[in-house]
């Protein structure tokens, strides 16, 4: 191998600098990522914790970050030069902080929206948690792009956090950090002895032993984005199409690339290379519009979101709907019957 | 370090040009579903074949494990049969030898050979004044297209037959049609006129037996017994990973990586282990009778010993390049042999990009498209973990970058 000095994309200084001064990626403070939370009255401390990985708050970020990487030429030497996305913005002649914020606002209330859907859903299945409103962030994203020792850090300062508030088992909302927190961290931290699941598995546990009915007040006909993660790394295949085939009215088409061999949603180079993570979602649009279903259940944030885009840009007539709106919604209506 | 950046931004002008054309995700996502079932339908009627493959697995580390040994004592055998034996440490090595056996005015003919992509083989031999043609028919369109190959197995496969059409109707100076038949004629008279012509014949290896020093050559078309066979000079050309201990190893290979392309059996396998020769008269060896005088077999490292040694990236030499990982990359689907570089394809060829036919640099735009969902694993007849490998290379990446000092102005 020649020793010359690789290129590294700048998108990974942009993520370091914003880990080092605020502990998120994108530079989200703990209170964006805990706004959800406020009016619902969660414990703090418990045994148990639903943990977000800031997962779908960041996720109404990113897609307005990506809006501008695609705006903006020579988006990397704007990266190497400008840690911050306030900083980025005033770099560049639009007003694009203001863009941003717009944006990432409207998308932050419906992403909110889920994350209360699924406290609630806990809730009303007896399922006892807390919520850490200082929960750390994973640090997925520096093991994803191979900044081993930045996440060795993060790894240890999550342990130490979740030791200091007693947690013993964490309920992870999303397929990234369930990966994480199961599957990465023990290879690097010698001790990290918690017990993790998914938020999926616990919904169809709690609800094989409840007496629930769920049911939708019209019929709806949905086909199943196995998010790559969850199936590939962490063999999750049947809870979620369990709980599914559970909901009266729901009626499941599987889409012929299912389970283990889903195909990804182009998500995780959206801040590499945002047009090819389109043209990935695109593709997967296509092949999951074929079923015939109305509408696409997922289970990540960032699968919602790129599929979101990848609908907008075919323009085929599909709705993607997160596992957790579809089950808030189906015990909901359970509720109001009675 | 600006030629680094300039390296990455113009892999993604590239790599995202490509991805927009639709006629190349067309023309792979419907060869896609036709290898699918081919693959599917050959599975079914051996159904051993995956345990076969497991057991290539375990062979591949093994035999990765003792490279250098089993190196040494393929090229004692081939020299024991009456072959020539290099050993080439680089791409530049290999190409020099390969000058000084071919030299000049020559007419040269290759089969489809990935090492010979890895090198620029072509380009050189063309550069020293010789004439030099693809004879495989997917290989041969590519190089009149002045275009790298898109797929291990299938080099021309984004191209319609309406574009064959009109680069045959150019490169023959008459009309053909967009008729494949046709076309495939057209292509089989002009190699076939230049077969007994030829002066050399260069062909690649699929496996290699130790023991016996058989070069495995798998094919359907036919070409590549003409050219090792009609020209009076046959030259190899052997990654080293492709060394298996044993002429029973290298079939166990050669199935796995058949049937994993979708080929109950293929129509040939050559088995070449010594030059043509003849002992007919009063017991008087004599080479060269019907077939090659000359058998010249170049052994390439180019930075595959030193991967051997790395504990997490050797498991890229497992790699029997039977191609399946490709069709399954959401990548790949949309850019096909833009995704990768130097013959090596997908998100493992960030591997082989880093260590063996390029640079750490040149594989930065690579390792950091793969999307590591894992998808090529699910279908690798021997389960590499190239997700795994992506991210210890992303790693390797920015940990070389830090540790070296930015340059002075």
């Amino acid at each position: 191998m020649k020793s010359t000095k690789p290129y590294i994309p700048a998108i990974l200084h942009f993520i370091r600098t914003n880990i080092a001064r605020r502990g998120n990626p994108l530079g989200l403070t703990n209170q964006d990522c805990a706004s959800w939370a406020t009016d619902l009255q969660i414990p703090t401390e418990a045994d148990t914790i639903l943990y977000t990985g800031c997962e779908y708050q960041m996720t109404s970020y990113i897609q307005p970050l990506r809006s501008i990487l695609k705006r903006v030429k020579f988006r990397d030497t704007l990266f190497s030069a400008f840690g911050h996305i306030q900083e980025l913005t005033k770099a560049v002649d639009v007003d694009l902080t203001k863009v941003y914020t717009q944006l990432a606002t409207r998308q932050g209330e419906s992403y909110n929206r889920l994350l209360r859907m699924a406290a609630l859903t806990l809730r009303r299945l007896n399922v006892n948690f807390a919520y850490l409103d200082d929960e750390p962030y994973t640090g997925a994203l520096l093991y994803e792009y191979g900044l081993f020792e930045e996440f060795h850090k993060q790894a240890q300062h999550v342990a130490d956090q979740f030791t200091r508030a007693g947690v013993r088992r964490i309920i992870t909302l999303t397929p990234h950090s369930a990966e994480i927190l199961q599957k990465v961290y023990p290879s690097f931290l010698a001790d990290f002895d918690f017990e993790v699941t998914t938020y999926v598995s616990t919904v169809a546990d709690a609800l094989r032993e409840s007496e629930r009915e769920l049911s939708l007040s019209e019929p709806l006909s949905v086909t199943l984005h196995d998010p790559c993660h969850l199936v590939r790394s962490l063999g999750v295949t049947e809870e979620p199409r369990e709980v599914l085939q559970a909901i009266r009215n729901l009626n499941l088409k599987e889409v012929a690339s299912n389970r283990q061999s889903t195909v990804c949603c182009g998500a995780p180079c959206e801040l590499i290379c945002p047009e090819l993570a389109e043209l990935v979602a695109c593709k997967r649009v296509t092949e999951l519009s074929e079923t015939g279903a109305e509408a696409v259940i997922t289970l990540c944030p960032f699968c919602h979101a790129n599929l979101t885009s990848g609908v907008s840009l075919t323009g085929k007539q599909l709705r993607i709907i997160d596992f957790i709106e579809i089950v808030y919604q189906a015990l909901e209506r359970e509720n109001a019957r009675r | 370090m600006p030629d680094a950046k300039l390296l990455f931004e113009k892999y993604y002008d590239e790599l995202l040009q490509s991805a927009q054309d639709s006629n190349i995700s067309l023309a792979i996502s419907k060869a896609a579903t036709i290898w699918r079932e081919k693959k599917a339908n050959v599975l079914q009627r051996f159904p051993d074949t995956a345990d076969l493959a497991k057991e290539v697995r375990r062979l591949k580390e093994d035999c990765i494990d003792k490279l250098d040994e089993l190196v040494n004592q393929a090229s004692e055998t081939l020299k024991g049969n009456g072959a020539q034996v290099y050993l080439a440490e680089s791409a530049d090595d290999a190409l020099a030898i390969v000058g000084r056996i071919i030299g000049a005015g020559k007419t040269v003919l290759a089969a489809k050979t990935i090492t010979g992509e890895e090198i620029g083989l072509r380009h050189h031999v063309e550069s020293l004044g010789n004439e030099f043609w693809e004879t495989d028919v997917g290989e041969f369109i590519q190089q009149l297209r002045k275009e790298k190959p898109m797929h291990y197995g299938l080099p021309s496969v984004h191209v319609t037959k309406e574009e064959v059409a009109r680069l045959l109707t150019d490169f023959f100076g008459r009309e053909i049609f967009p008729e494949v038949p046709s076309q495939v004629r057209a292509i089989r008279e002009f190699l076939r006129s230049k077969y007994s012509k030829a002066d050399i014949g260069i062909s690649g290896c699929n496996v290699l037996a130790a023991d016996t020093g058989s070069v495995f050559l798998i094919e359907n078309e036919g070409n590549i017994r003409m050219l090792t066979n009609m020209p009076p000079v046959h030259i190899i050309l052997v990654g080293i990973e492709k060394v298996v201990p044993t002429l029973h190893d290298a079939l166990r290979v050669a199935e796995v990586a058949w049937r994993y392309a979708g080929f109950t059996v293929p129509s040939y396998v050559s088995m070449v282990s010594a030059p043509s020769s003849t002992a007919d008269v009063e017991f008087n060896s004599v080479r060269g009778v019907s077939g090659p005088m000359e058998l010249h077999v170049i052994f390439l490292d180019g930075g595959r010993s030193t991967l051997a040694k790395n504990p997490t990236q050797k498991e890229a030499l497992y790699c029997i390049k039977c191609g399946n990982c490709l069709f399954e990359c959401p990548v790949f689907q949309l850019a096909a042999g833009y995704y990768g570089g130097r013959g090596h394809f997908g998100g493992i060829g960030a591997i082989w990009v880093a260590y063996v036919t390029g640079s750490l640099e040149e594989a930065v735009p690579i390792a950091y498209t793969c999307l590591r969902c894992g998808r090529c694993t699910e279908v690798c007849p021997v389960s590499i973990d190239i997700g795994r490998l992506i991210s210890e290379l992303r790693h390797t990446i920015v940990a070389t970058a830090e540790s070296i000092p930015p340059s002075t102005p």
